[in-house]
């Protein structure tokens, strides 16, 4: 690596090379456009960045860092990645994966299939092999083909770090670096240009499309196919724009963009933070929170690309488990891998009446909205109205006591109901937990780990309530009602859509409210699979609109 | 993490919280599985009653005495001890420590010929009245010693020969030390073993079946490192290990009628074979839903001496050891020689609650529900211990 540089050298070099943006994020579009900031730009996700990295460098060049966290806005992260800034620690990350990165593609194991030409001499310059470089990887990171300008800076970087170095390979790792560190990478920009066929119109142009749809549909950056049709301008056309929709959706890639929205949508992220209490959940191993969220990912991926309807997850028998999870479940797995074979997964289904079906009974639901030694019904009741069916529970008041829940071998107060009948008699509680606990006491058979129960501290659980005025007597009636429930469709519609655009589809009466209203209709109509509304999305006109602060920021 | 997806499905529509099987009556019969998580040789150190004169010492003292043996003088082998560790012995002298056999006229590690070192050396037995076993109907009656769980008279002449070497005195759950280290080493790599206890209703007194297999999988730890419940394993199909045993639920204990040879394949560096003649078992469940028991039979001395004495560096009178058991080896006379070949012994067993799968997919035992579904051998106190205190006194030293 081009240790030489200090990283504020670096930085400064850059700055002078025009290689970083004072708009470093939309913020600065916020303080200086007026209105709304976010449609300029929107960070990479770490998983894209990852996703990024593995389909332009290959995956074995490892990521070994930590990321800028990152910002949940209505309920994804998809939506909080308008906002995303980049922090003065957060460019030090950046700065340190981009050196590791860059270290790996020209390391002499690597160079032979990474780099396509081979310098005149290791320890010289050698533009012509310098340019290729960075012409070729340029336009895959910045997801657009560099200007000449561009190109030659680089390639002058190359060549004085070469001369100072000695390497010729370091000369190059150290411009890697600095593209990786670019907003050019980081970002994703919406660029506007003038429609040709209505001059006085704007539009996005070719290489934000196609960035738009690579990320919205594969989590990842355009491939060369999608680079040369935005090149040739066959995406501002219905017909190239279909071809290369099709393209993408019956592509095995398409597998990370269906992972990555429903990843972000049951909040996936907050599993950094999941540890249970192995004195009661000793199954709950450390690989436990890993396999949970693939157990689901799985179930959906399958379910999905089979185009089956969506409402059918809350109800599916067929999942995936592992050993370890089947353990957890209390499930028996035939697992006929020689021994000492590292957890694989294993098509799994529950039998007819099995409480356990569906992906609300998972893990990585249950577990994910416990507390580390109990259940909360109130937890899960939340993340199931806000995250699946788009509805907004207040938070709670500051001064609640919850001495109550959380005295959980209470002898007098012996089910989670019973304990939180007792705190939610309080009227500033009792709103709340009407809207969430319903749902989540009919979970209760579900501990915190995601073991099966049927009683706790000795009293049977009472999981039977009251949904949208439907009685249900257990999980397995709810799960039908949620499922029928109409704004779970609507949500998971909506949640796509910010998924690939970062902000909500408009209400109605809102600019484009015709077109989603259309698009929900087809959703329906359809039956409700998922891998079609995205191909809706992809190719309306909604998804790639230009707000008016991008057509101010264009001027 | 290497996530591999296998094409066949299990169809799940087979299971059941106990697996309903065929019985030869009307009733269906329940089979309830488990896992071994703990195996090793059943210890009962009532210290000061088992080993009174208390001089078998500890490593160091061994290798004094072995010093001595080979002709140093006292003061010589001292001063090689006060080292405390194998590199402080000259490496000529260790050569002869070792090649102290003679076999043929040439010196022979004693490792491999531990019948051929002259004057070997004679070490404390125990002498105290209880130990863990089962009434394997031998004769003398003065040899037996009295099972603290049952009262029974019982025969287990290895605990005889090796009760009063240190690498023995432990109180369950430790393990042996020899064994300690061979299981934790053994268990993440070799094949489990699967027990699965079938009877028509097992929480009633009555007649059962168990049945002993050998599992494809090693066993599986729980975030804490002990041994998962719930875990499935997939019976092994080749069947040496397969082993089924009738017995019954009676008075709080699941027991099996004596069986001729029970045999299970194991894995070195732990025992490389289990196997017992005449063999007897005693299970019961403790409240938690893990299964405990005993498992007595007589085995043949010299395997069991061999997995003891291959163990370099354990700090046991592996000579001392092996011309003990031999001494106190109880059944099975050589035609030739008269010397018996096998020596009455007890296994300590714990076992938790598993699926057991055939490679099929076919489910043959499951979990019981909770511990009140085998309340029949519901153990009501805790484990006997021995009174003689939890830690052993401070070995004297000769």
């Amino acid at each position: 690596m081009y240790q030489s540089t200090t990283k504020s050298f670096r930085r400064a070099l850059c700055v002078a090379a025009g290689l970083l943006p004072i708009a470093f994020s939309s913020a600065y579009a916020a303080e200086n456009l007026g209105g709304d900031p976010s449609a300029l730009s929107l960070r990479l996700s770490p998983a894209q960045y990852r996703q990024t990295i593995a389909d332009i460098f290959g995956t074995n060049i490892v990521i070994d860092g930590r990321f800028e966290p990152e910002v949940r806005e209505q309920g994804l992260l998809a939506i909080g990645a308008r906002w995303a800034n980049v922090s003065d620690t957060g460019m030090d990350r950046y700065d340190e994966l981009a050196r590791g990165i860059a270290a790996q593609v020209v390391s002499p194991k690597n160079r032979g299939t990474l780099i396509s030409c081979k310098p005149k001499s290791e320890t010289g310059a050698d533009d012509a092999c310098a340019r290729a470089f960075i012409s070729g990887y340029g336009r895959l990171l910045y997801r657009r083909t560099l200007s000449e300008q561009e190109v030659a800076t680089r390639v002058k970087l190359a060549a004085d770090a070469t001369a100072t170095t000695k390497d010729f390979y370091i000369g190059l790792s150290s411009v890697l670096s600095d593209m990786l560190i670019s907003p050019n990478f980081l970002f994703r920009y919406r660029t506007v240009e003038t429609d040709p066929t209505k001059p006085n119109e704007k539009r996005l142009d070719s290489y934000s499309k196609a960035a738009a749809l690579s990320y919205f549909l594969w989590n990842s950056t355009p491939d060369d196919q999608l680079i040369k049709a935005s090149e040739k301008g066959e995406l501002q056309t219905a017909e190239g724009l279909r071809r290369q929709v099709d393209r993408m959706i019956s592509s095995p890639a398409m597998e990370s963009g269906i992972r990555a929205f429903f990843a972000d949508m049951l909040h996936f992220s907050d599993f950094q933070t999941v540890a249970k209490d192995t004195t009661f959940f000793p199954r709950y191993t450390t690989k436990i929170n890993d396999l949970a969220q693939e157990q689901t990912l799985r179930t959906i991926v399958d379910h999905v690309r089979a185009n089956k309807d969506y409402r059918d997850l809350i109800t599916t028998r067929s999942t995936y488990l592992t050993r370890s999870l089947a353990a957890l479940y209390g499930v028996p797995l035939a697992d006929t891998t020689d021994n000492g074979e590292p957890d694989r997964f294993i098509s799994y289904t529950y039998p007819e009446g099995d409480p356990r079906a569906g992906i609300l009974a998972q893990v990585s639901f249950i577990a994910l909205n416990s507390h580390s030694a109990r259940t909360s019904p109130t937890l899960r009741g939340k993340a199931l109205r806000e995250n699946l069916l788009c509805q907004t529970v207040p938070p709670p008041p500051g001064n609640v006591d919850f001495s109550a829940v959380e005295n959980t071998s209470n002898q007098v107060l012996k089910t989670g109901r019973d304990r939180l009948l007792a705190h939610s008699a309080s009227p500033a509680c009792a709103g709340c937990h009407k809207i969430t606990d319903p749902i989540g006491l009919a979970l209760e058979n579900f501990d915190a780990a995601g073991g099966f129960r049927t009683s706790e501290n000795g009293a049977q659980i009472d999981t039977s309530g009251v949904l949208n005025s439907v009685k249900f007597k257990g999980v397995s009636d709810l799960l039908p009602l949620i499922r029928n429930d109409p704004a779970l469709v609507s949500c998971v519609s909506r949640k796509i859509y910010a998924f690939g655009t970062g902000k909500m589809p408009p209400r109605a009466s809102e600019r484009g409210s015709e077109e989603w209203a259309a698009i929900e209709k087809k959703f329906g109509q359809d039956g409700y699979k998922v891998l079609n509304l995205m191909r809706q999305i992809a190719l309306s006109d909604m998804f790639y609109a230009v707000s008016p602060v991008e057509v101010a920021a264009a001027k | 993490m290497d996530f591999r997806t296998t094409g066949f499905r299990v169809r799940a529509g087979l299971l059941a919280a106990a697996v309903v099987l065929p019985a030869s009556g009307a009733m269906a019969a329940q089979t309830y599985g488990y896992v071994v998580s703990s195996l090793s040789t059943a210890t009962w150190n009532d210290y000061n009653a088992n080993c009174p004169q208390n001089i078998n010492g500890h490593g160091l003292d061994v290798r004094r005495r072995d010093l001595i043996a080979i002709g140093l003088t006292p003061a010589e082998a001292d001063k090689i001890v006060k080292g405390g560790d194998e590199e402080s012995v000259p490496k000529d002298i260790a050569g002869r420590l070792i090649m102290r056999a003679m076999v043929n006229g040439k010196p022979a590690s004693y490792y491999s010929a531990p019948e051929a070192v002259p004057n070997p050396p004679m070490i404390e037995t125990v002498v105290g009245p209880q130990a863990f076993g089962f009434d394997l109907g031998g004769k003398a009656t003065d040899s037996k010693f009295t099972d603290p769980d049952t009262g029974a008279k019982v025969d287990n002449q290895l605990w005889r020969a090796v009760g009063c070497s240190e690498n023995f005195r432990f109180i369950p759950p430790s393990l042996p030390f020899t064994e300690e280290i061979s299981w934790a080493v053994t268990i993440d790599t070799a094949p489990a073993w699967m027990l699965s206890i079938t009877g028509e209703d097992l929480a009633k007194d009555g007649p059962v079946t168990v049945t002993f297999e050998r599992a494809t999988q090693h066993l599986e730890r729980d975030a804490n490192g002990n041994i998962m419940t719930h875990a499935t394993y997939m019976i092994d199909p080749k069947g040496r290990s397969h082993n089924v045993l009738k017995g019954e639920i009676k008075n709080g204990f699941l027991t099996i009628a004596t069986t001729d040879k029970f045999y299970l394949q194991s894995e070195m560096p732990f025992f490389p074979e289990i196997e017992l003649n005449k063999a007897q078992l005693r299970f019961q469940v403790m409240p938690d839903g893990k299964l405990f028991g005993y498992w007595g039979g007589y085995t043949d001395w010299k395997r069991y001496a061999y997995m003891l004495t291959s163990r370099p560096g354990s700090g046991a009178d592996v000579l001392g050891l092996y011309h003990a058991l031999k001494r106190f080896a109880d059944a099975a006379p050589d035609p030739k020689t008269g010397q018996n070949t096998q020596i009455s012994m007890t296994f300590r067993m714990e076992a938790v609650p598993a699926f057991h799968m055939t490679l099929d997919s076919k489910v043959m035992a499951s979990p019981a529900a909770d511990a009140s579904a085998v309340s029949a051998m519901m153990r009501k106190t805790p484990e006997a211990r021995p009174k003689g205190g939890e830690e052993p006194p401070r070995l004297k030293t000769n």
